[in-house]
């Protein structure tokens, strides 16, 4: 009996597993046929190469590359982010199609998942691929010393290009969930260009603005490394220094709470996509109980 | 023919911003063909939706009841929602992933296996209509709900779509479609439902109610049941049903009458 539960589990498991990749390879094809997404990148490539010569070009090393790059970084990143996820759970919803795929066996939180993947992976071609051309201007272009593969302070050298490229995968993951649950919420188009604008402004600008909010009124100093790693921006920044500028240039550290910001980047990964999942789950019983509050009301 | 149902409305709600759009409707759903006939904005869409679980009902409860299935209900909505760069077969071939089955065996059952590799945008209406019927019963559900499958179409596709839905009705299987065309539901529909005002205003098998209301045929029904200001009400769920109860003639108004 234990047997055949086992195989009974394991072959449910299969199923479900198996519907997430179906939903995924949809949505991948999808992407894969928006002409618009290459014009995206080689916008990014194209703006990436000119905040690198504006800042003194390749030959100034990986570090400085990344100095240069991180402001345009904090806003382009998320922009990415909110271009390739604000329709992404809108486009089923608003077409009707949602409704036909909920009587079929994938559960919403597999669906949300599905596409989730699939517009990541979008996410990740469109920024790391300009982003890694880039490093490999530097490399081709910079002093000799930055050839060396260093891991203690005072070097500059291509891993550390390397972690900046990876440090980018958890910031853009998560405007991309946040991006994600605007879609689920939204119930237009327009609608979901508003909130995602919204959204995108209070993220890049709402963190570090509520942080000298904290100050002004009297938070003690000390707070903000904390402070700095419960935003998006602020986490990923921080971490940039840390692992990345800071490692080079400034051993003693203390930018951010390192822990903290990582914790962060999931927590708001993870969150998006639980909004997202419960929007989608929970919607229409929401707008029942909408509908019995008004007439309630009314009476 | 089973004579348990598959499903059940009981005492079923929908308002729309406070509007009203069903009220109180409960209707069981045996195997066969159940047609759904009624005016414009009467509430024949929000019906399937309850039914289908897309909808969900302010009051009172919309419940499957049928055998198990990995895919109990399959539902075409009144306007055909796929993503218009896919092919038929990719389409079809994504459905299938998820519950089980062949798509190019779904698209010969409609008769589209010469489209398959045409993008759904590509297709004409009638076309798109029957890639939907091929969708709705991707799996085998016991239960095929399908929103005005003829709607625009030229009566030849009328008359197609209609017997291809008709024709996934079986023993232990149910099809409920809402339609206007009263003709095809008279020849393919083993029961009929009116509404009429958000209200079913008769239900049961098409003979009886026939034979009840002393009337020959379905159409004759809809005029001895349907109030005199059919089609002058239309509402959000229906809207897009065209014109093609422009020309229904007045009857009867009679609410409050249900199956059950």
């Amino acid at each position: 009996m234990t047997d055949l539960g086992a195989t009974g589990g394991s072959a449910e498991t299969r199923r479900r597993v198996g519907a997430v990749a179906t939903v995924f390879r949809r949505e991948l094809a999808t992407v894969l046929r928006t002409p618009g997404y290459g014009v995206l990148a080689v916008g990014l490539l194209a703006l990436l190469g000119g905040t690198l010569a504006v800042g003194g070009g390749g030959d100034t090393g990986f570090v400085p590359a990344v100095v240069d790059l991180l402001l345009v970084t904090e806003v382009v990143v998320p922009l990415v982010a909110f271009v390739v996820g604000y329709r992404a759970l809108l486009v089923d919803a608003e077409s009707g199609e949602l409704a036909v795929i909920r009587t079929y066996p994938v559960s919403v939180a597999g669906y949300v998942v599905g596409v989730v993947l699939a517009r990541a992976l979008a996410f990740l071609a469109i920024v790391v691929g300009p982003y890694a051309l880039i490093g490999g201007v530097v490399w081709a272009t910079a002093a000799p010393d930055t050839g060396i593969f260093a891991t203690h302070s005072g070097v500059d050298s291509p891993l550390l290009y390397l972690r900046f490229l990876g440090l980018l995968v958890p910031f853009g993951a998560a405007y991309l969930a946040v991006a994600t649950a605007v879609s689920a919420v939204a119930s237009s188009r327009r609608g979901a260009v508003a909130i995602a604008v919204l959204a995108l402004v209070a993220g890049v600008l709402g963190g570090d603005l509520a942080v000298l909010r904290s100050l002004a009124s009297g938070a003690d100093a000390s707070a903000i490394p904390g402070l700095l790693a419960s935003t998006p921006n602020g986490a990923f920044r921080g971490l940039v220094f840390e692992t990345v500028v800071g490692v080079a240039f400034a051993p003693e550290g203390g930018f951010v709470a390192v822990r903290r910001a990582a914790v962060s980047l999931v927590a708001w990964t993870v969150g998006g996509v639980g909004v997202s999942t419960a929007a989608l789950a929970y919607g229409a019983r929401i707008d029942v109980l909408l509908e019995g509050v008004r007439a309630r009301v009314a009476e | 023919m089973s004579d348990d149902p598959l499903a059940e409305l009981s005492g079923v709600a929908r308002t729309y911003g406070g509007v009203a759009v069903l009220e109180d409707v409960s209707v069981a759903v045996f195997p066969g063909v159940t047609a759904v006939i009624g005016p414009n904005g009467s509430g024949k869409s929000t019906l399937l939706g309850a039914l289908a679980g897309a909808i969900e009902p302010t009051d009172g409860r919309a419940r499957y009841v049928g055998p198990d299935a990995g895919r109990p209900i399959g539902y075409l909505p009144q306007r055909v929602p796929f993503r218009e760069e896919f092919t038929a077969r990719e389409t079809l071939a994504f459905y299938a992933g998820v519950a089980g089955g062949d798509p190019d065996e779904a698209l010969a059952r409609v008769g589209l296996s010469d489209a398959a590799d045409r993008r759904v945008g590509a297709l004409s209406g009638g076309m798109r209509r029957l890639l939907g019927i091929a969708q709705a019963t991707v799996g085998d559900p016991p239960l095929v709900v399908l929103d005005e499958p003829t709607s625009g179409l030229d009566p030849g596709m009328r008359e197609r779509a209609f017997r291809t839905a008709a024709d996934a009705s079986g023993a232990d299987t149910a099809v409920v479609v809402s339609s206007h065309d009263l003709d095809l539901v008279d020849e393919h529909a083993d029961r009929v439902v009116v509404l009429d005002r958000g209200r079913v205003a008769a239900a049961g098998p098409r003979d009886r109610l026939c034979s009840d209301h002393g009337v020959d045929d379905v159409a004759g029904l809809y005029r001895a049941v349907v109030a005199g200001d059919a089609g002058g009400s239309g509402d959000a769920a229906d809207a897009g049903s065209g014109d093609a109860d422009r020309d229904e003639p007045s009857g009867v108004h009679v609410t409050g009458v249900s199956e059950r």
